[in-house]
Order: C-alpha cells, then sequence, then structure tokens
C-alpha cells in the first residue's frame, strides 16, 4: 500500500535524481553571464514591480493621473493625504489587525497541526494510516468555493457569521499543510535518529516534540510564512463571512474602497498600496526564507 | 504520559468552548427598551448618519450605532445571510430594487402596523408603501425617498447645437420618446458627438418605469415576455442606440464621471439621488447644467424603505427612529439638509420641496420636476424575479452598446437571458 | 553501537516497542512498558485528529452538503422544497452555465500554458552559477505573489481600461486602435488571464529553478562534449528531468485555475456579479457566487459547485493520467 502513496506525485518529485540525496545543488550552469540574461531578468523584475508601482503613482498623485494623457508613470506628493483618507472611510487600521490576528492564528495552528499530522503519516505505522493520507490528498483538488454554501450554513448554526473565528478554524485543515509536512519530515528526519531515541526509551510525542520538530523548523516556519500570505491574501470567504465593517479584512475592506473606484480612484489605488504594504514589509525581512523554502519544497515535494 | 501532550488538546478545546460562548450571544425577544442601543444597516452613498446625529441630538438618550455596509445589493446579500442564521440589525434599509424579495419572506419582518398604527400607509405615496405591502397586507417597510426623475443636460453643449436651452422648452421638444430621439440626432449632426451617455440606464430605466404593467400582471403572473409595455420600452433603448446618439458609456464605468466632466455626452438619465454625483464628477461644470422633466409622464428609479428584522433586538427603539425621522416633517428636513428626495405625500407637496433649486443646474425647478414625477408615477406590480429580469434586459441592452449583439437580434436575445435568468 | 540495534526492527522505530520484548535499560522517565505501549498505539490518531476533526466538520461534511442542498429549491430566509435532480437539469439547459464553463477553461489556458512556458524559460535563465544579484532577482519574482489579490485586480483594470489604460496609449502611440478589452469574451479572458499569470509565474519559476540547480553538471557537460546546443540540451535534458516538477504545477495551476474567482468579481465595478453584461468573463466559480449569494438560489448554486467539483477531479485526473502515460510510454 505504501508504494500507491509513493506512486502519487511526491514520488514523481522524488526522481529528480541522485541530487537530491546528497542536498547539495549544482548551483546552475557555469560560463559567464552574458548581458542579454540580465535584460530579459530585467524585464520580469520590471513587470513582477511595475503594478505595485503604479499603484503608488495613482495613489500619491490623485486620480487626474489617471486621465492624463500620456498617463503619469512617476509619484506625486500626496501620498499620505490619500492614505489618510483612506483611513478615515474605511476602518482600515482595524481591518490590518483583524488580517493579522487572522492570517497570524491560521499561520501558526495550522503550522503546528500540520507538524504533527505530517509527523504521524511519515514516520509512525498505523493502521489505516495510508488511507486517510490518500484522503488527504484528494482534497487538494476539491476547491474552497464549492462547499461555500453549506459551509456558510454550518457557520450560521454554530452562530459564528460575521466573526473573526469562522476566519480561522475551518482554514486549519491544510491538505497542503500536511503534504508538505510529511514531505519534509520523511527526507528530514531519518530513521536512525529515531531509533537512537527509541532506545532511549523516547514515546512518539517526545520524538516529535524534541528532535522531529527542532529539524524541521525551517520547514514549519516557512509553511507558516506560505499560510500567512494564503490567508492574508484570501478575499472569497472573509467576504461571504463577514458583515461588520469593523471586522473585516484587509482584503474585504478594499472592496467596500473600490465601490468608490469611478468616484475616487486614487482612493482605491491608494488603499491597494497600503493593503499590500505590510506584506511587503514582512518580505523584506524574510523573503530570503520564503524564497528558499519555496525552492525546496519543489526539491523534496 | 506527559502532560504536555494533554496541554494542547485541552487548551484548544477550551478555546473552542470559549469562542462558542462568545458567540452564541442572547437571542432573546425584542426589548420594549425605546432608548436601547438600536443597530442600523445602511447603504453607502446615502448620508443616513446626518439623520442619525439630528435624531441623536434631539433624542439624547437614545443610541444608535449605524453601519454602512455597502452598496445597495451588498447591503441585501448582507440582510439576507443574516436572517438565515447571523445576527439581524434592528433597522435595516433596503433598495426598492431589493424589496421584493424580502416582502415575499415577510415573515423575517416586523409588521409595522402593529408598531405605528393602520395610517401609517396613508402618509407615503402609495406605490412606494404597495410595494412594501405583504399579501397579507403587512407593510414591512417604510419608505424613506424615491427616485424621481429627471434628464440632467449640458445647456452650453446644447447652445453650440443649436438646441434650445430652458428646461420648460426642452421638456417641451422632446416630450415623446421619438421627439428625443430627434432632437439626439439634430445634436449629433451639429457636433459630431454622442447625445446621451448610454441607452441602457438612461433610456430602458427610464422607460420601462413608465409602464402600467411591468414584469409581473397585477396577480403576479409573468408577463415580461408578452408585455407589449415591456417590449416597446426595450425597443426605444435600441432605435436610441441604433440612431448613434448613445456613447455607450455604462453607468458607473471608468468612463461615466469624466464623461460628465468632458462633454462626452450631453444629456444623462439624473433620478433625484444622482443629482450629488453629477456635481461631484464634474465640479468646474458648475452653471452649465440644467434639469428637465423626461419625456413620457412621470418615473421612479430607486428609492429605499426602511424595515425592522423580526429576530431584532429592540424594535421599540427601532420604531422610535422610523417615527421620528421618517415623518413626513422627519423627512421634510432631510430633505433640506441632504437633498434626499422624501416619499412621504405631504412632504412632496411642501413648499420646502417644490420649490427647490440648485445653481448647479442652473436654478432649474428640480423640486417640481422630481416631486411632479413621482407624484404622477402609476405603481405597478414587481414581483421576486422583478430584479433578475431587470438585470437581464439591462445586460442585454449593455453587451449591445458594446457591440456584441445586433440591434435586430436585442429583443429576442433579452428574453433568452430572462428566461435564463428566472429558470423560466 | 550495541547489540540492540541489529535486532531492531523498522517497526520498533515507528511504533515504539512491542510489548513483549523486554529493554536492558528501563525508560527514562520511568513509565512502564505497558502502559507506554498503549499511549503509543493511539498516539498517530491523536496527531491526526485534530486535522481531521477540523477536515471533517469544515471541509468533508458541507461537501456531503452540497450534495444535499443541490437536490433543492433552497431559499435561506424562506421554504426549501426537494426537487430531486431538477437543479441539474436545469443547469445543463442554461447557457449561462456553458457559458461560466468555457470562460473557465478559456481563461485556465490561457493564464496557465503560457505562464508556465515562460516559467520555465526565467528559471533557465536564472539558473547561472555566476549570476550576480540572483537573491534580488529572486525576491523581486515573489512580490506579484504576496500582493493583495484585490489590489491587483483594481491595478490591472485600470491598466487594461479602455479610454484610460496604459495598454491602449501604448496601442494608440503605435497607431493601432484602442481595444475595448472587457467588451469581447477573448479580450476579458486577456484581462483576467494576465493577473493570474502575473500572480503566479514568479513562484512557478522558483519551483523550476530548484528542480533545475538540483540537476547534474556531468549530465550537461557529456552533452556539450557530444556537440548538442544549448536549445537541444534544454528540449531533450532540461525538460525531461523536470518532468516531475512540471506535473506538479500543471496539477497545482489546473486545481487554482478552475477556481478563478476574485478577479472577475472586481475587474468592472460596474458589471455587479455577471463580469460583463454578455458575460464574459464569468468564470464558473463566480456564477457559482452570482447564483448562490447574489440571487439567493442556495440550492442552484449548490447543483453548480457539484458541477465544478466532478470537472475539477475529471481534469486534474486526466492531467494525471496523461503525465503518468507519458512517462511509461518514454
Amino acid at each position: 500500500m505504501s508504494d500507491t502513496i509513493d506512486e502519487a506525485i511526491p514520488q514523481a518529485l522524488r526522481e529528480i535524481g541522485p541530487a537530491t540525496k546528497t542536498k547539495k545543488r549544482s548551483g546552475g550552469r557555469v560560463g559567464r553571464v552574458g548581458w542579454p540574461v540580465y535584460v530579459m531578468l530585467g524585464i520580469a523584475t520590471l513587470i513582477s514591480v511595475f503594478p505595485l508601482y503604479y499603484m503608488f503613482v495613482i495613489a500619491s498623485a490623485g486620480a487626474s493621473a489617471v486621465t492624463s494623457v500620456p498617463p503619469r508613470l512617476y509619484p506625486g506628493l500626496n501620498f499620505f493625504d490619500i492614505a489618510a483618507k483612506v483611513f478615515d472611510t474605511v476602518p482600515f487600521f482595524q481591518s490590518l489587525m483583524n488580517s493579522v490576528i487572522v492570517s497570524l492564528a491560521v499561520a501558526v495552528i495550522a503550522s503546528l497541526l500540520c507538524a504533527l499530522a505530517g509527523f504521524a503519516f511519515a514516520k509512525l505505522q498505523f493502521p489505516g494510516r495510508n488511507t486517510l493520507f490518500l484522503i488527504v490528498i484528494l482534497t487538494m483538488t476539491v476547491p474552497s468555493q464549492l462547499s461555500v454554501i453549506p459551509q456558510y450554513l454550518i457557520i450560521s448554526a454554530l452562530g459564528w457569521v460575521d466573526t473573526l473565528q469562522a476566519l480561522i478554524v475551518p482554514g486549519l485543515a491544510s491538505a497542503f499543510g500536511i503534504f508538505w509536512m510529511r514531505q519534509h519530515m520523511t527526507t528530514t528526519l531519518n530513521d536512525e535518529l529515531m531509533q537512537a531515541a527509541r532506545i532511549d526509551g523516547a514515546n512518539s510525542w517526545q520524538i516529535f516534540w524534541r528532535i522531529g520538530l527542532p529539524v524541521v523548523r525551517p520547514a514549519v516556519f516557512v509553511l507558516g510564512l506560505i499560510t500567512f500570505t494564503s490567508v492574508w491574501n484570501d478575499f472569497m470567504w472573509p467576504f461571504i463571512v463577514l458583515k461588520s465593517p469593523e471586522l473585516f479584512t484587509v482584503q474585504v475592506a478594499l472592496k467596500q474602497l473600490q465601490a468608490n473606484r469611478t468616484i475616487d480612484l486614487a482612493l482605491s489605488m491608494g488603499g491597494s498600496f497600503l493593503a499590500t504594504l505590510p506584506l511587503l514589509i514582512v518580505f523584506f525581512f524574510v523573503g530570503r526564507r520564503m524564497v528558499a523554502g519555496i525552492m525546496d519544497g519543489a526539491f523534496k515535494g | 504520559m506527559s502532560r504536555r501532550r494533554l496541554a494542547i488538546p485541552a487548551a484548544a478545546a477550551a478555546l473552542a468552548l470559549a469562542l462558542a460562548g462568545c458567540s452564541s450571544g442572547g437571542s432573546g425577544g425584542g426589548s420594549d427598551d425605546p432608548n436601547a442601543e438600536v443597530e442600523f444597516w445602511s447603504f453607502t452613498g446615502i448620508n443616513q448618519k446626518d439623520s442619525v446625529d439630528k435624531y441623536l441630538k434631539g433624542n439624547p438618550d437614545a443610541k444608535v450605532k449605524l453601519t454602512e455596509v455597502g452598496s445597495t445589493t451588498e447591503t441585501a446579500t448582507a440582510l439576507t445571510a443574516a436572517l438565515a442564521g447571523g445576527k439581524v440589525p434592528d433597522l435595516v434599509m433596503i433598495q426598492n430594487d431589493d424589496l421584493p424579495k424580502f416582502v415575499e419572506n415577510a415573515a423575517n419582518f416586523v409588521d409595522l402596523r402593529t408598531l405605528g398604527g393602520d395610517d401609517i400607509g396613508d402618509k407615503y405615496l402609495d406605490w412606494a408603501v404597495d410595494a412594501a405591502t405583504s399579501k397579507d397586507g403587512a407593510i414591512i417597510g417604510i419608505p424613506t425617498d424615491v427616485g424621481g426623475l429627471g434628464f440632467s443636460y449640458r445647456a452650453d453643449l446644447f447652445e453650440a447645437a443649436g438646441l434650445p436651452t430652458d428646461p420648460a422648452e426642452v421638456s417641451k421638444m422632446w416630450s415623446s420618446w421619438d421627439d428625443f430621439i430627434a432632437m439626439g440626432k439634430k445634436y449629433t449632426a451639429a457636433t459630431g458627438k454622442p447625445f446621451v451617455d448610454n441607452v441602457e440606464t438612461s433610456i430602458f430605466f427610464s422607460t420601462v418605469n413608465q409602464v402600467t404593467e411591468k414584469y409581473y400582471s397585477p396577480d403576479g403572473e409573468l408577463v415580461y415576455d408578452t408585455n407589449p409595455q415591456v417590449k416597446d420600452a426595450f425597443e426605444v433603448a435600441v432605435e436610441t442606440y441604433e440612431a448613434g446618439i448613445s456613447a455607450g458609456i455604462a453607468a458607473w464605468s471608468s468612463g461615466w464621471d469624466p464623461g460628465k466632466a468632458n462633454g462626452s455626452f450631453a444629456v444623462t438619465i439624473a433620478p433625484s439621488w444622482l443629482l450629488a454625483g453629477i456635481k461631484n464628477a464634474a465640479p468646474d461644470t458648475s452653471g452649465k447644467w440644467r434639469y428637465a422633466s423626461i419625456p413620457g409622464v412621470g418615473g421612479n428609479w430607486g428609492g429605499s424603505v426602511i424595515a425592522i428584522p423580526a429576530r431584532a433586538k429592540n424594535p421599540k427603539a427601532a420604531w422610535q427612529y422610523i417615527s421620528t425621522m421618517l415623518s413626513p416633517e422627519g423627512q421634510t428636513t432631510h430633505f433640506t439638509d441632504t437633498g434626499t428626495f422624501p416619499a412621504a405625500k405631504s412632504a412632496l407637496e411642501s413648499s420646502e420641496v417644490r420649490s427647490y433649486t440648485d445653481p448647479f443646474y442652473g436654478d432649474s425647478k428640480i423640486g417640481e420636476v422630481v416631486s411632479d414625477s413621482v407624484l404622477k408615477f402609476k405603481a405597478f406590480y414587481n414581483g421576486p424575479d422583478t430584479s433578475a429580469i431587470g438585470s437581464a434586459l439591462l445586460n442585454t441592452l449593455v453587451d449591445m452598446e458594446v457591440g456584441n449583439v445586433k440591434p435586430a437580434d436585442a429583443w429576442q436575445k433579452a428574453l433568452d437571458n430572462a428566461k435564463a435568468a428566472i429558470g423560466g | 553501537m550495541s547489540a540492540t540495534i541489529a535486532t531492531a526492527t523498522t517497526a520498533d522505530i515507528h511504533n515504539g516497542p512491542a510489548p513483549q520484548k523486554k529493554r536492558g535499560r528501563p525508560p527514562r522517565d520511568g513509565r512502564r512498558p505497558i502502559r507506554q505501549h498503549w499511549g503509543e498505539r493511539i498516539a498517530p490518531y491523536a496527531y491526526v485528529a485534530p486535522f481531521f476533526v477540523i477536515f471533517i466538520v469544515f471541509g468533508l461534511f458541507p461537501l456531503l452538503f452540497t450534495f444535499y442542498v443541490a437536490l433543492f429549491d433552497w431559499n435561506p430566509i424562506g421554504e426549501q422544497t426537494f426537487v430531486g435532480l431538477a437543479n441539474f437539469e436545469r443547469l445543463f439547459q442554461d447557457d449561462r452555465f456553458w457559458n461560466a464553463l468555457v470562460n473557465t477553461f478559456g481563461i485556465f489556458l490561457i493564464s496557465t500554458v503560457p505562464q508556465l512556458l515562460l516559467a520555465l524559460g526565467l528559471a533557465h535563465l536564472l539558473n547561472h552559477a555566476a549570476l550576480k544579484m540572483a537573491n534580488f532577482f529572486r525576491m523581486a519574482l515573489l512580490i506579484p505573489y504576496i500582493t493583495s489579490v484585490a489590489a491587483t485586480a483594481i491595478v490591472f483594470a485600470q491598466i487594461f481600461d479602455k479610454n484610460f489604460g496604459l495598454i491602449n496609449w501604448v496601442l494608440g502611440a503605435l497607431g493601432l486602435p484602442a481595444v475595448n478589452f472587457l467588451a469581447s469574451q477573448v479580450g476579458s479572458w486577456i484581462v483576467i488571464s494576465s493577473m493570474v499569470m502575473w500572480r503566479w509565474f514568479g513562484y512557478n519559476t522558483l519551483l523550476y529553478l530548484a528542480g533545475l540547480q538540483a540537476l547534474p553538471r556531468e549530465m550537461y557537460e557529456a552533452a556539450s562534449v557530444d556537440g548538442a546546443s544549448g536549445w537541444q540540451q534544454f528540449i531533450h535534458l532540461t525538460i525531461p528531468s523536470l518532468r516531475p516538477i512540471i506535473i506538479f504545477t500543471v496539477i497545482m495551476s489546473t486545481i487554482g485555475g478552475l477556481q478563478i474567482f476574485t478577479e472577475p468579481l472586481l475587474v468592472s465595478p460596474e458589471s455587479g456579479l455577471t463580469c460583463g453584461g454578455g458575460r464574459q468573463c464569468q468564470t464558473l466559480a463566480l456564477f457559482l457566487y452570482e447564483q448562490g449569494f447574489g440571487q439567493f438560489k442556495f440550492g442552484y448554486g449548490s447543483a453548480i459547485g457539484v458541477a465544478l467539483f466532478v470537472i475539477v477531479v475529471v481534469v486534474a485526473a486526466l492531467n494525471f493520467f496523461l503525465s503518468t502515460r507519458t512517462r511509461k510510454a518514454r
């Protein structure tokens, strides 16, 4: 039965080659890097960054920037005015807080739950293990929009409509997270370590908490980052569930600003920029880890 | 076993219990305290804040928490979601397009006759009250405002095209829709620019709201596809498009507000609640606009009611707000403060309302035009799918204006779309 | 080490000591082996339980309930009447459903195929040992991934705007007529797809880069010695070796691509939930939302949900089988 699991995508990804065992990457092709490469990468960078920059331009220059011909491409001086207006129009600071609370809660709790479950799937033998894991894999194919209506009815029955826990609790069951942690646990927590621990009489909890978790801590951290980002950017579910503006997350608050789009484009652009700013700041500090983590994920996946 | 191992699941369970406890708040029956805190959901852009502030000034012991939920549709969605299983507000604004669905399920709301007596209906426009009355005669909402119709037009552009500029003359010149189209052709021939902003909202939503029977018969049967009045109303819009006098700029699209400012079109429909929008979009054109009654007789687009959900915690306090602020006097005052046209009959006939003018619109007799428009308006029955059918027809016109549908096929396509929309 | 290592089996490592084996050394925490063993048996279930409890309540049950609600005419504030398969009958005859299906696939194809190719190419470029500012480029590529989805929709709608958009300004500068992207079906697909492509191409580039960097240098050196050109190496060495990662990204993109909701919703405020007067860019997910939460036809909306589920499963399975078969055919 374990062959079936290994037949699935994870195994496919592990077939990259013997290099995986040594965990040493070749680092890429040798030879000089010609300037065309830099040009193309530069263009890619420009494309990546331009929309964010353009948001800032319109926000700081006012809506007139949009209707000017040729279109304006340099920022103006009014950014702080617009930012102030954004904060006045919708409870933006409150929504930032809400987003932080929800994203952090899900990121932390889900990462730990997934680490725990991933550990069990990776390192412990128990009847039904493979069936349960298959179910987990299958749920990754199910888009979240599907069960939106019954999910809403369940949330209503629980009395959780228009609450933050409605955003947090359902998000804790991340199939992707389990998949990710299982892979990392399998490759990083090797059998010899576990053997030694067993001999010392450790039970599985101690192995997890004292050995497994510390070893895969980087992977847990990256999972947390990825989860944080995806919950921060989640729009549909908060949009459906939240009705009180003081509970809005940043994305939903942004939609409120969008209603005024034709009236004041600068306002909604300013809001858009501010909605991404916190994540940008976080990214500035942990971006490298995120990059490394995503690349490792492909690797070990 | 390690105690730590039990700690986390225990903490999680405790947290879950705590959260569940926090949220399942009181669901007890309504309280009778007229000064209990009233939770009031309104849409954005309708400036209920002024109203609420005034109420609180006049009633210092009262408490009102106003939440601007979003657009009219979003507020209706939120209300439905709340009625289906969440916490409901004490007061909620419902726009007339969304009203039929709620009236059909009137059990979700308080019959306001139980709070305010039997004569409340008499104070307001008949058709507005009818729209909020269920089959059993329960009145679930008090009308707050109306959307009397008039055309806003740029007098300076008219003059440049050799058209009259005085509102009375203009109204006479376009007394029928055919005359309107002819006038538009004259304008476009003279200036080379479009006359009207679009056909779906400016033309269709005007013509289709002037009928005596719309998508439903008075008994509630669906007649949208057989009713010649609906087809005629639709065809007027198609003809306007075919005459080449429409700018094809949809309402609330990106080109709409700039269009008001830079003269991309000379005429746009302006129900009373859009008057302020033109001022905001084109402040530099102050004084160049005029306001005249539309072709045909009467009309109304929009308007809202305020209702009290059945599960509201503080219905008495909510009713106190309604009876104070939505009374004819209250609505007249609100009008003088914010320009929102009242739905109360005596308010509409009051001198404050009828004499209303605005220098932005060249002192046109806005008050008269709007109040005449709604007073002459003959109601038609709105069923639960009125809004869906209307949207389907409107969207077909939008599609036609961008070139995806040929005018000759438009009506049939509209019927098909409407049929699909209601599950016919 | 000691002899105990040699006798310990894999099962021991994963399950803890079996009851009959006696350990020479007493357990460190001084507990009896028997109670420890019972604890060890339920431990795995306890570890996966939190996930499964939440999953069953908020994941599995709603999914099953969707199937149930789809059999009803379900008015959330009124009555619910059982209608059997009527919703599905109506769905298959509903032009709007087929329109949404076409839109979904159109957007999915345009946003996935060019994007993954681009990502592959970029990964190839980034895969230089001597590349300066490598980390800078990698981080820059992730910026779209962290940008707020709602914000992206607003900006892109502005960029593609028919009156004031940058794209149309560029077209005008080149002497070409302005294009009203959102008016036509394919045009609106282009707008939505560009949003999706922009968001994910950096992420996928990094995945491919990781795969590329794992490839042994010797493979390329040998090929060079044999006289293979860079392009030939790319086609015959790089791509086959990356096949597993490519499969992974294709499947993840498929699943994501079939669910697109936010971008069509926010791209044109005046279109409401239909994304265009003719529903030019209304995807299945948006159609579901429009029917369920816009029109309050929960039953019909759930039927759309069921259809979407079937489509996703079928397409994902198709992708998987195709890729497995081609692998074996090699």
